[in-house]
């Protein structure tokens, strides 16, 4: 007896016997109720026992102990003088397979008073219906009659009959036992082809009814999408018989698919898993199928090859290279999968059917397994393999621009000239190669070409803006290159063109400032000047603008910064506004990097940007936007001062101390102080956090170039510690004095002079390819990098193998990336 | 769902007009805004399968491995709806053979 719960002890007996039966301690409530019965028949107790013995008897139940169940049902019955067949009774005789003993109840069934007979035939319907006749001797006429209507029906709903099956619907009575089967075996007809119908009639049925196993099943089979699958797998096995012929699904493969159910409730399906069903279950599915889920799930489970070549048509030898190539890829080993993706060019390039699929592995690799230059320029490799690409499938625009941009990047206008040649060929009015070639026209000078070229882009593509600008720019610059030879009619004829063309208040200004340097007289120009400065947004933009268009333009010994800003009437002793340097940061952006005229031209603003900086009170963004044009063109004096400035009004803004230490250090990433380098460092994870991933990424870039490049102890001077004593001996004589930073010399004058690809090669065979794999897993970035960062490692394990005294290098631990491991086997590597 | 055939409901020979129908479809079917992350699904099998070219690189580089769902829809797609056996009916509803 729980204390301060229950009743107490000396409660009534009465009491307890209610309390244990609310507690749903019904054995106890079973035994008080009985000994309360021993001296009085009161029916609130024979009810109380009732209700016990049922709780108990269905406890049982739900444990599985059928027998035990009805045992005690049967008691119940007796002793409370209550019909046997009433509750679940019925139900628990015919799960536990008591099929006779179910229908033996029917005589005392019959002769029940017809309130109680309906109820108790409800029970008996599903037993009545799957009995045997023989067992059913002795029954009512009324009776065998229901049950023969409801077997038709059954029979019409197995022939798949619409009509016959209406008809026999119809002859099951609204108060026959069997009624539920009518909306149910309508649901079940339809189930195949109107799955909402169906739906809608399996509603209708009675819940907990006589037939609730078949509705259970019929339920299962109307479940949307795959969710039918988990379902199954709460069925016994006639249900999952009976939901599986309904869908379909053949003898020989209802053993994968429970076995794909269990694997989908067990969320048991990795790769591994899945292959193992598969290959367990070859059979059961047609071997192509089998054989290409099998092929994509070895490239996750590469180590089963063996088993899936057993199974199945081996792979051919392209399958194969695929493959590996893929698992190499999953493994982030992309050396290994550049050599299988190779492989797999080679064997698909000597078949015409494979080319097509060859040009995109190429392409493919040039993608995401080169390197680019500092400029944007292709590596060797990449160039090769587009290259190769298009010899396999010519028809590739983009791999055609690729290698076109990828010239124009290199200067080598003939090459440029070929390729864009190559992409005319395939491509004659394809806008972004006409663009192209409008651009490569410019290039070369040759402007009217040029033109030429983007009214014919204009004829297919007549409201394209890019266009009329390109168009408007070829007129410029021939305007430009005129005025420079002194033909300054047909200059201010081109001008007039341009003017034509051109719409941004900036490029009509540009054409407005080289009419006034060309319009005579001179004063009548500098009134043009003046307008176009105006116009342009001011002093600091317009005399920019000024001045870059001249030095663009004006042969070398024309260019007087000063008389030009005087004849505009420029004044760069203010100090701009915010507007102002907005104007010119726009104005940057619109200049091409690397523009030679442009530091020249805006050099002669600093004072003013100078000044600027110091009054700055425009936004943060605001402040970015000046901060990044500067940046972009290499300005770094100004960007600094300007980052500076925007850090004492947004301390810790991540992207501000980027660009402050870039402008310092960008050039001459060694030089950065370690000071710096820990608080950048500090800055990339406080950027990673705040969700700016763009800062993040360039920090990691300029800390890698510090890292990779530097010495680490900020003076630069890469000579310091060398020499010494307790050199090995033997040694060749080159080697004899060498330090670390020597060491690294030479590692990146091999790099340098070898290629990044044969560097790597080399470091593969000396390292091994295990230990070779697990750096490049473990140093981010692409080819050059991880190069650039092996350099570091080998440099210091082939001194010290070389047991040469080797001045501790500073240690610059990374949280951006993981330090590369040293390995004692470069003495070997050096040897190469 | 990882095979963009099987969401858009298309043969793996399908050709592009019959692919772009399925798309359309499917967009109609489930427009952006009532079921955003079932579109997105759409869209970039779409993308992966629009014409020749991008499907002979699925075909090359996909690395998604078919799933559960997929082997069992392969799998069910060649099944036809049947009508039950009476066997199989009494069966359910408790005889025993």
């Amino acid at each position: 007896m729980l204390v301060g719960v229950g009743p107490s002890a000396s409660a009534a007996p009465a009491e307890l016997a209610v309390a244990a039966l609310a507690a749903a301690r019904f054995k106890d409530a079973v035994e008080q109720f009985k000994d309360l019965l021993k001296s009085e028949r009161r029916p609130d107790w024979i009810e109380g026992l009732a209700l016990a013995y049922a709780g108990r008897a269905e406890q049982l139940a739900a444990k599985g102990m059928m027998k035990e169940a009805l045992a005690l049902w049967r008691i119940r019955a007796e002793a409370c003088q209550l019909p046997v067949f009433s509750g679940p009774y019925v139900g628990w005789l015919l799960q536990n397979k008591q099929l006779e003993t179910a229908l033996g109840l029917l005589p005392s069934v019959d002769k029940l008073p017809a309130e109680s007979r309906e109820p108790a035939l409800l029970q008996l319907a599903a037993a009545l219906l799957v009995a045997p006749e023989r067992l059913l001797g002795g029954w009512s006429e009324e009776g065998r009659g229901q049950r023969a209507a409801a077997r038709a029906a059954v029979a019409a709903c197995a022939l798949g009959e619409a009509a016959s099956l209406e008809t026999a619907l119809q002859a099951i009575s609204f108060r026959s036992p069997y009624r539920d089967l009518r909306p149910l075996l309508k649901a079940l007809a339809l189930q195949g082809s109107d799955a909402t119908a169906a739906a809608a009639s399996l509603a209708r049925v009675s819940a907990q009814g006589p037939f609730e196993p078949l509705a259970r099943a019929l339920r299962v089979c109307l479940m949307p999408g795959d969710q039918w699958l988990a379902g199954l797998r709460r069925l016994d096995e006639a249900g999952r018989s009976l939901v599986l012929d309904l869908k379909g699904c053949p003898p020989t493969q209802r053993a994968l698919v429970l076995d794909l159910a269990a694997a989908k409730e067990a969320s048991a399906a990795t790769p591994a898993a899945l292959l193992d069903l598969l290959l367990r279950h070859k059979r059961a599915l047609p071997e192509p199928l089998a054989r290409r889920h099998c092929l994509s799930l070895l490239t996750h489970v590469p180590q089963k090859l063996d088993a899936v070549r057993a199974a199945f048509l081996p792979p051919s030898a392209a399958e194969e290279a695929q493959l590996m190539a893929l698992a190499a890829e999953i493994k982030q080993q992309p050396d290994r999968a550049e050599s299988h993706w190779l492989r797999l060019v080679k064997l698909l390039g000597s078949t015409p059917a494979g080319q097509r699929r060859a040009a995109l592995v190429l392409r493919r690799l040039a993608d995401e397994h080169a390197s680019h230059g500092s400029d944007g320029t292709l590596c060797s490799h990449a160039h090769d393999w587009l290259e190769q690409s298009l010899q396999f499938d010519p028809t590739d625009r983009d791999s055609h621009l690729r290698l076109l941009r990828d010239a124009r990047l290199r200067g080598d206008l003939k090459q440029a000239r070929n390729r864009l040649d190559a992409a005319l060929q395939h491509f004659p009015a394809d806008t972004q190669v006409l663009m192209a070639a409008v651009e490569i026209a410019q290039a070369a000078g040759a402007f009217k070409r040029a033109a030429g070229l983007a009214r014919q882009m204009l004829e297919t593509d007549p409201l394209n803006p890019q266009v009329r600008t390109l168009i408007g720019q070829a007129h410029l610059a021939h305007a430009r290159k005129l005025i420079g030879t002194q033909k300054l009619p047909a200059a201010l004829s081109e001008l007039d063109a341009a003017q034509e063309w051109l719409r941004s208040p900036a490029e009509r200004g540009s054409v407005m400032l080289l009419r006034g340097l060309v319009t005579e007289p001179a004063a009548a120009g500098d009134v043009v000047l003046q307008q176009a400065v105006s116009d342009l947004g001011g002093a600091l933009v317009g005399g920019f603008q000024l001045l870059l268009q001249s030095k663009r333009t004006l042969p070398p010994i024309q260019y007087a910064p000063q008389p030009l800003l005087r004849r505009a009437g420029v004044d760069i002793t203010g100090t701009p506004g915010t507007a102002e340097l907005l104007a010119l940061a726009r104005a940057l952006d619109a200049v091409p990097e690397r523009d030679a005229a442009l530091t020249p031209a805006l050099a002669v603003f600093t004072g003013m940007l100078q000044r600027a900086a110091a009054h700055m009170s425009c936004s943060e963004s605001e402040h970015l936007l000046i901060c990044e044009a500067l940046h972009r063109h290499g300005q770094a004096s100004l960007t600094e001062r300007f980052s500076a400035a925007a850090l004492q009004r947004w301390p810790e803004r991540p992207v501000f101390i980027y660009l402050e230490a870039a402008a310092r250090f960008a050039d001459e990433p060694w030089r950065m102080p370690d000071r710096e380098w820990q608080r950048l460092d500090q800055v990339f994870d406080d950027a990673h956090d705040q969700g700016d991933e763009r800062t993040a990424s360039r920090i990691s870039q300029l800390l890698g170039a510090a890292e990779g490049d530097g010495d680490g102890d900020g003076d630069g001077d890469g000579d310091g510690g060398g020499g010494g004593d307790g050199r090995a001996s033997g040694l060749p004589p080159g080697l004899a004095n060498i330090d670390t930073d020597q060491m690294q010399t030479i590692m990146r004058e091999m790099l340098e002079l070898g290629g990044v690809d044969k560097f790597l090669q080399l470091a593969r065979q000396q390292l091994g390819a295990a230990a070779f794999e697990e750096l490049r897993r473990d140093i981010p970035g692409n080819r050059k990098q991880f190069a650039q960062a092996l350099v570091k490692t080998l440099a210091a394990d082939a001194v010290r193998d070389l047991e040469l005294p080797v001045l501790p290098p500073k240690i610059r631990v990374r949280k951006t990336a993981k330090p590369a491991a040293a390995d004692p086997r470069q003495l070997d590597f050096l040897d190469e | 769902m990882n095979d963009p055939y099987r969401l858009l409901g298309v043969a793996a020979t399908a050709d592009d007009e019959t692919i772009r129908a399925a798309y359309l479809a499917a967009v109609r079917a489930c427009p952006p805004e009532r079921d955003p992350q079932r579109f997105e699904q759409v869209r970039a099998a779409f993308e992966a399968v629009a014409n020749e070219r991008m499907r002979l690189a699925h075909e090359l580089f996909n690395t998604t491995p078919p799933t559960l769902d997929d082997v069992l829809a392969q799998l069910s797609a060649q099944w036809r709806p049947a009508a039950p056996s009476e066997a199989a009916l009494y069966r359910v509803l408790g005889r025993q053979d």
